[in-house]
């Protein structure tokens, strides 16, 4: 029984090693935005940031110098992620409830027909979206940005709500409607409180891909103030020559930190998402 | 009992109603109209139109770029295919019996968090030909140093990687949940007739984790078909049009230069027609054998 041990702490050292290895690129990025501009570039490269620095943070997010309006990016960023989660777990809520737990001409249809969508690629709908998102004058608004990431999650979240509804046992629902409680108070008041972990799977899901999406933020928005992360900070790159990665870094930095946060408190709640959702594809 | 399936039925429809709405209008809606835009000869601004038949798919077939476009974008569905299906279940092995497998799968998981424009700029500063960590190791291995985004022949290889880093750690997830649901007696008849590690892998493993691969693969020719944002970041299509890629090569076409929504149009249909074409071949390669 010697061998296996020596091989399993063996495997244990070289997937740690590969782990470091794999956050560098992201250390790296941290360790940029912390430094003097005159360190940046300093070789062999330098990781650890010495001394410590706050003013390329201070320029993204304050200085209104040129197209860097991160700070303002930022908030932009977070009002649209979060008014596509609010409307995607809603909307998805509903639609997956009835298609889970009721019988009704249509239900397959309507069933296969969103997941069929999951197939429809996001770049194909890009110019008639902008079309019809420039007839409604929501260009460079927010809810141009908000009602189509919406729209991009929905299908998803359908999906992986109903997947949960089905496992439901009825017994509650079945003495709530003994009890004289209608479906909307059935669903509002018993099948979404029992669902908060799958319901925080999606919100989590939705969030990111509005807080990273890029193409439609990049063509949907024309005024800079209205600039989500990801645009404003692919155009600070071209704002800023390659001596000065201490701002883009700084900009980089902060792009990661929501997710990280809801990572760090939320790790199982992201992976049970992603393992229902790749499970069943 | 009618009555009360019909008030069901309402019921339903009510529940589904605002979601429908919005689908049917961003999702369903815009899929269809872009294919009648495709027959037009619309812009950006222009306040009417004409249909003009096929014009706009036979323009495509004489566009250098596009097909150059299409090429490139097949070379990195192809070339990122093998890396996207290895990498993450290597580790995935690797990771499923060991001490530390949530720290380890969190560490590569966290790069999947970040929007592909944080990706991009990270692996830019990484790959700085002068002063990026990178090719400073390198020299100091022995290697040359190179201009990898630079070059045409490295230029793609480097935004492959990139994106191998990007999402390996959602594959992974998707490996990881795939091996917890094969049954550990397998394993345990295996390892009592004899058979080794290797055996192991080619006779339950892999046949067991067919559909686990069949996801991954047609999940990944899928985005691969769409790859913009990396390119958009790292190379902006070149060395001269070395890495521009199909989606890439329809936002120029449509909202850059010449503001072609016909011709852009066209151009993701005949696109999304490439993705439907590869996906149905898919099902029908991979799910062939699945009866055991």
């Amino acid at each position: 029984m010697r061998a296996p041990r020596v091989q399993t702490i063996a495997l244990t050292l070289a997937l740690g090693l590969l782990a470091v290895i794999w956050l560098a690129p992201i250390v790296w990025v941290m360790v940029t935005s912390l430094k003097l501009t005159a360190d940046i570039v300093r070789l062999p490269p330098e990781w650890i940031p010495w001394p410590v620095t706050l003013e390329h943070y201070q320029e993204v997010l304050f200085s209104s110098s040129r197209t860097a309006r991160i700070g303002r990016a930022f908030g932009n960023s977070l009002v649209i992620a979060l008014g596509a989660v609010v409307i995607v777990v809603v909307t998805a809520a509903m639609a997956a409830y009835p298609l889970a737990r009721m019988r009704f001409p249509g239900r397959d249809l309507v069933f296969t027909l969103l997941v069929g969508s999951l197939m429809i690629p996001n770049a194909v709908v890009l110019v008639p979206r902008y079309v019809l998102v420039q007839q409604l004058g929501w260009l460079s608004t927010y809810q141009g940005l908000i009602v189509p990431e919406a729209a991009m999650t929905f299908a998803f979240g359908v999906f992986l709500l109903r997947q949960f509804f089905v496992t439901m046992p009825g017994d509650l629902e079945e003495a709530a409607r003994i009890d004289g409680a209608n479906t909307w108070q059935i669903f509002s008041r018993i099948v979404l409180p029992l669902s908060q972990p799958v319901l925080a799977a999606l919100a989590i899901f939705a969030f990111r891909s509005a807080w990273n999406d890029f193409l439609w933020p990049l063509i949907a928005v024309n005024k800079p103030e209205m600039f989500p992360l990801p645009v404003a900070l692919a155009l600070l790159r071209s704002a800023y020559s390659s001596e000065s990665y201490g701002p883009i870094m700084a900009g980089a930095a902060l792009s990661a930190l929501p997710l990280l946060v809801v990572f760090i408190v939320a790790n199982q709640r992201i992976v049970e998402g992603v393992r229902v959702s790749g499970l069943k594809g | 009992m009618p009555r009360r399936r019909r008030r069901q039925t309402r019921t339903a429809y009510l529940f589904l109603l605002p979601g429908l709405l919005l689908f049917a209008i961003f999702r369903l809606y815009p899929l269809l109209e872009g294919l009648r835009l495709s027959f037009t000869n619309a812009r950006l601004g222009r306040a009417t139109y004409q249909y003009i038949g096929l014009a706009n798919y036979t323009r495509l077939a004489d566009d250098t770029r596009f097909t150059v476009s299409l090429w490139n974008t097949a070379f990195y569905a192809v070339a990122s295919t093998l890396p996207i299906l290895a990498v993450p279940l290597l580790l995935a092995l690797a990771l499923n019996r060991g001490a530390l497998r949530n720290v380890l799968r969190g560490v590569f998981f966290f790069p999947f968090t970040l929007s592909v424009v944080t990706v991009g700029l990270a692996w830019l500063w990484l790959l700085d030909p002068v002063v990026g960590p990178f090719n400073y190791y390198l020299r100091a291995l022995g290697m040359p140093a190179r201009s990898w985004l630079a070059d045409p022949a490295t230029a793609m290889w480097a935004i492959i990687a990139t994106t191998v880093w990007w999402v390996t750690g959602y594959y992974l997830v998707v490996y990881l949940a795939g091996l917890q649901d094969i049954p550990r007696e397998l394993y345990e008849a295996a390892a009592l007739d004899g058979a080794g590690g290797g055996r192991t892998f080619w006779t339950i493993t892999l046949p067991l984790l067919r559909p686990v691969l069949l996801f991954v693969v047609v999940t990944h020719v899928i985005g691969s078909f769409q790859i913009f944002g990396q390119v958009f970041v790292l190379t902006g299509g070149g060395p001269g049009d070395a890495t521009r890629t199909v989606v890439q090569h329809l936002y120029e076409t449509a909202f850059q230069n010449f503001f072609q929504f016909g011709v852009a149009s066209a151009m993701a249909w005949v696109l999304f027609a490439i993705i439907l074409v590869f996906s149905v071949l898919q099902f029908r390669l991979l799910r062939g054998h699945t009866e055991y």
